[in-house]
């Protein structure tokens, strides 16, 4: 009762840590997605291409500072 | 008697790895599921186009109002400015770094702190004087 305990609390810590690799794997990729679709109503307005790029800056940024606030936030938990 | 004992141990040992595989298979569900909502909510490709669509909105009103169109794109940055300050929201609710305000707060309430505890010495100091003094006083009457 005790192994079967330890190794299925085993296989959920192993199930958790891969959800979380694959999130932050997909974190960039659907950054990028999100601003070019960003991008592409910037454009449609009228707003001219390089513009709309700087402004969609803004994804990547937003992206930066929550890894940072993690980061931080896991090592001071160690 | 010992073996009850190590019996009761054993037992508790058992409970608590029980609990800790109820605990990590929830855990293992609902974390991920909670980190991805919260992902999709602002990274995802339809995230970007509605706030997109909001800028361009924002940007087009400004055009037909005759705005120049290099002032136009500053106020439109200005505009998704508030969108970063999530950003800074998110560093500082994870980070636990305080507020500008809170800070002020604490500057101030460690001023104001001082400044009684100052004033309380002071009266205690002068307090003691007057004390001194008097006994000064009582000395030279009975002398």
């Amino acid at each position: 009762m005790k192994l079967t305990s330890l190794i299925s609390a085993a296989l959920h810590t192993i199930r958790l840590l891969l959800s979380l690799l694959v999130l932050w794997l997909s974190f960039g990729w659907k950054v990028r997605k999100a601003r070019k679709a960003f991008e592409r109503e910037l454009v449609k307005a009228g707003m001219a291409k390089k513009d709309a790029k700087r402004l969609s800056a803004w994804y990547s940024k937003l992206k930066g500072d929550i890894i940072q606030a993690v980061k931080s936030s896991a090592f001071k938990w160690h | 008697m010992i073996g009850e004992e190590e019996e009761r141990h054993s037992k508790k040992k058992e409970e608590d790895v029980e609990e800790l595989r109820e605990l990590l298979s929830v855990v293992s569900k609902e974390v991920p599921a909670l980190i991805k909502g919260i992902i999709a909510s602002v990274f995802s490709e339809e995230a970007g186009r509605d706030m997109g669509r909001a800028a361009a909105a924002f940007y087009k009103e400004l055009k037909e109002a005759g705005i120049p169109e290099d002032v136009a794109v500053k106020m439109t940055e200005g505009y998704i400015s508030t969108f970063t300050s999530l950003g800074e929201v998110m560093k500082r609710a994870i980070g636990g770094e305080k507020h500008t305000e809170t800070k002020k707060l604490e500057k101030e309430l460690e001023k104001e702190i001082s400044r009684k505890i100052r004033e309380k010495l002071a009266e205690k100091g002068l307090a003691e004087k007057e004390e001194k003094e008097e006994g000064e006083e009582e000395e030279e009457d009975g002398n």
